[in-house]
């Protein structure tokens, strides 16, 4: 008797799961990314052998994530077809009913109560098929189309539960309730990409801290059109406002110095010089190192300066040798200079990779919702070598190993030392103005001065020398009211001599009493044989 | 008598030999304008604070002698210009010259010889 009732009961609860009808909804199609337009079919399904001929079925979207586009009937023919829509409503089930049973939720409107909420994210839809007829199994009763949107600033952090059917109305002919589930509580997306990147950061990676708004930016799409461009504040920042790029979408950046800036010519010096000189006496490597004297791969990109891609030699070290001595080599070269920039950017993280043997600038990347929507772009210009206006590189592999570096204890080029030296102004016997360099510096094989005056006032008449036999001197004027003044040995064995090795003679345009103002100093350092930066501090 | 006249003669010539513009000539408080007078025994003021291509300097010291004037940049102090003058007890006008500098914050610095800060004002490049 017992097994009897059990199995009684069994097939009584498998007729009452297998009994009701169910209202279906699920996608069309496959939608991936944000723009994409979503079909959502929503169909009945007969599980208990009534026939149905009215179906109602009401259901909410998120209008923050769905935009409507249309709906197309399914109903079949004869059958009338109705749509209704609300919007900034939510549907408020039954608490202590099955959220899930379409009747009983069904029922529960049909009293009246407070079963909506006002909700402006949320949107009602509510479609009614009549048949004269029973609708056969399967009958579809509505396909919408909705576009995907951006959940960038939408309130939420995903697309789950984005469509819910919140109740349905199935009755037979005679007006009976049919018992009605559906298929799930909620229609999820996943895997959406794209959208809106937001406000998006790019911060400029630079030793040239104090002139961040020389420097701009330029975003590239992946067939290399600008997709966006700016100047970077007096942080270091562009900002990209939100709306211009966009999640999952791959994008190159670049930076670039102003071919304008007043102190390019300040860029490459004496101290760029020595170690290229260095280099080019002591390596004559390619990027794959040999006995190198650089500490990075792409020192051997700035200091090719020549351009033959072929890393650095005697030809590039006479180059900047002759720009600095204002001589004209008939090259055209790549040195930064007055109204001339190289420029070289990439992702910081990979700034002056060596990858294969080739030193990289990787500039793409990718904004998605899952990371700060920010890059650090680092920048560096040709011919600094020493990186007094350009990004030391981070990354492990854009350093050159110590085997490499055979001479490395020579030629360090983060190395720096300070000095004191006296730069004065004053007026001779004669009425001139006299500009003295007193230096006590022991062992300098180089040193640089770019002199600024007042051209309107005095005049460039003369340089004298007294740096000793061996050194190279150079002056020559960079361009009006500004004089570069310096020397070097070639060698690497002969130091500039203490004393008063530089002093400039000017003639007064007018009739002047002192000269404070008329002469100011911008470049001053010296480098010393094992490549050693002198910053010299004037007291 | 005639050794006295001698001397005074001698002491005559010497004046004479001297160089008129090795010293900068002194000045009487009556000729400094209101907007350079300086009520200590020393000290440096510009007419302006404000200047853009020169401006008049009033540089008041205690005794004759070498002084520097210097230019340093209004944050880092930085030194960026520097003249040494030959100087006498007083008032002495001068100039200051800044069409070359870049228009930033200066400060500009009365010293004595050997860098012993005697005064120094504050002023901006427009």
């Amino acid at each position: 008797m017992k097994k009897i009732l059990l199995l009684l009961v069994s097939v009584l609860f498998t007729l009452n799961t297998f009994g009701q009808s169910s209202i279906d909804y699920s996608p069309v199609n496959t939608v991936t990314q944000v723009g994409d337009t979503l079909i959502m079919k929503f169909q009945y399904f007969k599980g208990d052998g009534n026939d149905l001929t009215l179906g109602q079925v009401d259901f909410e979207y998120n209008n923050k994530l769905l935009s409507y586009v249309s709906h197309q009937s399914q109903a079949p023919s004869g059958a009338s077809f109705a749509r209704n829509n609300w919007s900034g409503y939510k549907y408020i089930p039954k608490t202590d009913g099955d959220e899930g049973d379409m009747d009983v939720q069904f029922a529960w409107w049909l009293t009246g109560g407070d079963t909506y909420s006002t909700s402006a994210d949320w949107s009602i839809e509510r479609i009614t098929v009549q048949s004269a007829s029973a609708l056969e199994d399967g009958q579809e009763f509505v396909k919408y189309s909705f576009k995907v949107k951006d959940k960038f600033n939408s309130g939420y952090d995903n697309y789950n539960d984005i469509i819910k059917v919140n109740w349905a109305n199935y009755q037979e002919s005679d007006g009976t309730q049919i018992q009605t589930t559906r298929s799930k509580d909620g229609q999820d997306l996943s895997n959406i990409t794209g959208g809106d990147a937001g406000s998006f950061t790019i911060n400029l990676k630079t030793a040239n801290t104090d002139n961040y708004t020389d420097y701009s930016y330029t975003v590239f799409d992946s067939s290399g059109t600008s997709v966006t461009s700016g100047d970077f504040d007096e942080s270091g920042q562009g900002v990209i406002a939100s709306g211009v790029l966009v999640n999952d979408v791959t994008y190159t950046a670049q930076a670039n110095l102003t071919e304008v800036a007043t102190y390019l010519d300040e860029v490459v010096t004496v101290s760029d010089l020595a170690l290229v000189f260095a280099e080019a006496i002591g390596a004559g490597s390619g990027p794959s190192g040999g006995s190198t004297t650089f500490d990075y791969f792409i020192q051997d990109i700035m200091g090719d300066v020549v351009g033959d891609s072929n890393g650095v030699d005697f030809q590039d070290s006479y180059e900047i040798l002759a720009y600095l001595q204002g001589v004209d080599s008939s090259n055209t070269n790549l040195i930064t200079q007055a109204g001339q920039t190289e420029d070289y950017s990439g992702i910081e993280s990979t700034y002056g990779a060596l990858v294969s043997d080739v030193v990289t600038f990787d500039k793409s990347f990718t904004p998605t919702d899952d990371t700060t929507n920010a890059i650090d772009l680092a920048h560096g210009l040709r011919g600094d070598v020493n990186f007094s206006h350009s990004w030391t590189p981070t990354i492990e592999s854009g350093g050159k190993s110590l085997m490499a570096r055979q001479s490395s204890a020579r030629y360090s080029k983060n190395e720096s030392e300070d000095a004191n030296i006296d730069l004065i102004s004053e007026i001779n016997d004669e009425g001139q103005v006299v500009f003295s360099i007193n230096s006590d510096v022991e062992g300098m094989v180089g040193s640089q001065f770019n002199i600024v005056y007042d051209p309107n006032v005095i005049q460039l008449e003369n340089v004298i020398f007294d740096t000793g036999n061996t050194m190279t001197n150079f002056s020559n004027i960079v361009e009006s009211g500004i004089v570069r003044v310096g020397s070097f040995n070639q060698e690497l064995s002969s130091t500039v001599k203490e004393g008063t090795p530089y002093k400039l003679i000017f003639t007064p345009l007018e009739t002047i009493d002192n000269t404070s103002g008329l002469i100011s100093f911008r470049v001053k350092e010296g480098v010393k044989a094992d490549g050693t930066k002198i910053n010299f501090i004037i007291q | 008598m005639k050794k006295l006249l001698l001397l005074l003669l001698t002491f005559t010539i010497l004046i004479g030999c001297a160089k008129d513009d090795e010293f900068l000539e002194p000045i009487t408080n009556e000729e400094i304008p209101q907007s350079l007078q300086i009520k200590e025994l020393i000290g440096i003021k510009l007419e302006n604070t404000i200047v853009t291509d020169r401006v008049a300097m009033n540089v008041k010291l205690p005794l004759d002698g070498k002084y520097r004037i210097k230019i340093r940049h209004g944050i880092n102090n930085e030194l960026i210009s520097q003249e040494m003058i030959d100087a006498e007890e007083g008032d002495n006008l001068l100039r200051v010259y800044v069409a070359s500098l870049d228009k930033s914050g200066y400060m500009i610095q009365l010293t004595d010889e050997f860098h012993n800060v005697l005064g120094n004002q504050s002023f901006v490049v427009n």
